[in-house]
This record gives structure tokens, sequence and C-alpha cells, in this order.
């Protein structure tokens, strides 16, 4: 008997008050369009999105097994600000050598690959002090323009001859020859 | 004198860039300015329609940028009023007979001797939108509190920004429908506003009347008694610099609905909030 006394309570006071319990189609709508908006503002694709999620994919992986399909990438808004929700469904946590382990065996890699460059530097290296040989008899003649690119270097194998010798290469050279003169003093202090 | 040169835009179709473009023409015209409208929907125009004027065009606006006719034989005097004039679209050409230094040179012309020239831009962002656009300083963006009109009405903006042209631009939010709002069940104006991030410039509520005045040929500001045309009348006098404080659109209008309003006010004070 009580109950159908307060049904028939909750019936009454519920046509009198806003509709609170009622699905806020409004809030709906606003949420999903400031969602689309975000990203239409952000300027990036779906194909960008997809190649920043995979490499975060990449990165996770190392440290948890995760369930690399459910992986969910998406913005959010906080209030004014834009935040970029990442959701994880972590499978399995890892053993701490596993992690250990695939981190070992990427400063290896890390390592071999900085040996490899820096070898690779040298000989760079060597080229420069190569060049810097015939420029610096004439240093004191040419007036330094540290601003011109290195990138100029002759690349037809002439930058040792002399600034008044004929270069195999012709016209071309003799302009960028002066160009290695300008450059020495800034590779100079650059070796020092 | 130098006029205004203001264009309406929305992005989305059918959100009301014509019906708002013929009644704040007509609301400006009323209030004394002088006034044209230029319709630059090439091939699909309906502005004439809207201010009954579809039998009286004789050259249009293509007709004056192809040399054909004057500038001035080419403007419409409207019926009611004649501070009001219009520059038609051609309908049997498309939006490539205009370009924008044409349209640019139309509107100087213009501005010489008219207080206020209003162009009303084709749906879309491509060139037509680019045509329309280009010889205005203000624009007047048109959306409804729909996702789809909101999301469009936001790439107008961002677009909008990006001309330097533009000096100001302001939201003008059609078709409001305060009892889909109060039930929550629409984007509420404040919703939009916030969204969009955009200085409102006028709210005009769903109206029935603005078919019948549009298959009448008659703007709806003519109406003295309707409350989109009285909306809209406040828009043409906001844009002249008054203040007009907005229509309070969720004050239930007949007296009847008034005393429900009331009585569930009054009930719901007594039960209290569960």
């Amino acid at each position: 008997m009580k109950d159908i006394f307060t049904d028939l309570y909750k019936k009454v006071a519920g046509f009198f008050q806003a509709p609170s319990e009622k699905e806020n189609v409004k809030e709906v709508a606003c949420n999903r369009l400031k969602f689309v908006l975000m990203q239409d503002r952000t300027n990036l694709t779906p194909q960008l999105l997809e190649r920043m999620r995979s490499e975060m994919i990449d990165l996770l992986s190392k440290y948890v097994e995760m369930d690399k399909e459910a992986l969910e990438l998406n913005f959010a808004h906080e209030g004014e600000s834009m935040a970029l929700m990442l959701s994880i469904p972590v499978l399995r946590a890892k053993e701490e050598s596993e992690i250990q382990a695939i981190i070992e065996a990427e400063e290896k890699a890390k390592m071999a690959k900085e040996a490899l460059e820096a070898e690779e530097a040298a000989e760079a290296e060597e080229e420069i002090s190569d060049e810097d040989e015939s420029p610096e008899e004439v240093d004191a003649e040419v007036d330094v323009e540290p601003e011109s690119e290195p990138e100029e270097v002759c690349g037809c194998g002439c930058e040792e001859n002399e600034a008044d010798e004929a270069c195999p290469c012709g016209d071309e050279c003799e302009e960028i020859e002066e160009d290695v003169i300008e450059d020495a003093p800034v590779k100079k202090s650059k070796k020092k | 004198m130098t006029g205004r040169v203001i264009v309406i835009t929305s992005g989305k179709g059918g959100v009301g860039k014509t019906t708002t473009s013929a009644n704040i023409g007509t609301a400006l015209a009323k209030a004394g300015q002088k006034v044209i409208l230029i319709d630059t929907d090439i091939g699909l125009r309906n502005l004439d329609l809207l201010l009954g004027l579809e039998n009286r065009i004789v050259y249009t606006i293509v007709d004056v940028v192809e040399g054909r006719c004057k500038l001035k034989q080419a403007l419409v005097k409207d019926k009611k009023n004649p501070n009001l004039c219009l520059l038609a679209a051609a309908q049997t050409r498309d939006k490539s007979a205009v370009n924008e230094e044409q349209i640019k040179t139309i509107c100087e012309e213009l501005k010489e001797e008219n207080d206020f020239i209003l162009v009303d831009c084709p749906a879309g962002i491509e060139q037509g939108f680019q045509t329309a656009v280009a010889a205005a300083t203000e624009a007047i963006v048109v959306t409804t509190p729909e996702m789809s009109a909101v999301r469009d009405a936001d790439r107008i903006i961002g677009l909008l920004e990006a001309k330097e042209e533009i000096e100001s631009y302001k939201l003008l939010l059609n078709r409001v429908r305060p009892n889909l709002i109060k039930s929550n069940d629409m984007m509420s104006v404040d919703d939009v506003v916030d969204i969009l991030s955009c200085e409102l410039i006028g709210i005009i509520p769903e109206d029935t009347g603005v078919i019948t005045s549009t298959n009448k040929g008659e703007p709806i500001v003519n109406d003295e008694k309707s409350l989109a045309g009285q909306a809209y009348s406040n828009v043409a006098l906001r844009i002249t610099g008054e203040e007009v404080p907005f229509l309070d659109l969720s004050e239930p209008k007949s007296p009847i609905a008034k005393l429900i309003a009331e009585v569930k006010k009054f009930f719901a004070g007594l039960l209290g909030k569960e």
C-alpha cells in the first residue's frame, strides 16, 4: 500500500520537476561537437594521427604488453584547453627482467649506431681539414664573411687548387672556390 | 558617402543566409538607410524570390561584369522601399562568371552612394565564397543550433580570420527553438556562442511566419507582430550601432503557457529537489 503512494508521489513530482533524469540530448550534442571541432582545428589528418598512434604503440610496448587494437588516441577538451587522451588496455605487466633485456638491447643498438655515426663524422672531418689547408695561406687577403653557407663547397674535387690555378671543372668552380676560402675561418674556429 | 560592405555567409546551406540578407536589408532600408543587396549565388539565385522582385529583373550582376549594361541599370528597386535595391545573380551561369576583382569594383562604385552593401554569399567554401567575401570588410556568420551548422560556421570563422580585409565578424543564431532548449533537446544560445567563441549580433526564433512570408515574397520584418521579424529589426539596429537587448525567448508568450509555468514553478518549490 505504501509503495503505491510513493510511486504516485514520484510520478507527480516527476511531472513538475525539470527533466533531470531524461537523457540530456543537448549535452551529447555539445560534447560531440566540441570533440569534432577540436579535431577539425588541429589540422592533424587521420594519416598523421594513425602514425602518432603506431609510434606510441612502439614506445609503450617496451614496458607493458597491451591490446594494440584497442588502444585509443583521442582529443578531449578540459575546459578551455585541449588534451590528448590515450587509453591503453593493458593485457599483462612485463617482468622487470624482460624490460631490462629490451632496454639493454636498445642501448646496444644505440651505441652501435653512435659508433657508426662517430666514424662517419671522423671521415667527414678529415675531408674538411683537407679543404682547409690551401685557404689558410690566403686567409689575410680575403674579406671574412662568416655568414656564407658551408654547404657551397665545390663538389668537383678541386678544393685543393690554389686560387690562381686553373680549375679542371671550369668557370663554375671559380666562384665556388672563393666560397671555400671565405669559409675557412669559420671551420677553423669549429675545430678549436 | 562611404558605405559599409557586409557579407552574409554560413558555410552550410539552408540555415537562412538569404532570408537573413533580405530581412536585414529591408529593416535597414526601413530605418532610412540606403541599402544594396547583392546576390552572389550565381546559378542558384533566390534573393529575388524572397523580396518578391523575380518579375522585375532585367539585368544581372553577370551582365554588369560583362559590360552589357551599366551598374545602375541592373539595380532593381524594392516594391515598397525606394531605399532598397537588389543586384540579382544570373541564373544561367555559374560562380566563375564573376571574379574577386570584379566584385570589388562593383562594391567600390556602390559604396559612394549607399550606406550598406549586403552581399548574400553562396553555401560552401569554394570560389563562390571567396568572391563574395572579397569586397567585404565585415561579416555576419549565420548558423542554427544544430551540430552540422555549427561545425560549418566554425570552419567559416577560421577562413574569415585568415582574411585581412575582414575587420569584424559576428554570429547570427537562426531558427532557435526555446522549447527544445528548455527540455535540453537542443543546444542553447550560450552553448553555441561558447563553442564558437564569437560575438552575437542576433538570435532569431524559429517562426512559421518565415515560410508564409517567403511564399508571399515579402520579408518578415514587414510583419510587425512576428517575433522573428522583430528579432531581425533588432539586428539591423545593432548593425547601425544601437544597443538593443536580445529578445527573451524563454518567456512563454500566451497567458495559459505562463500560468502553467507558474503552477509548475510553485509545485517544484513545494516538493523541493530530490
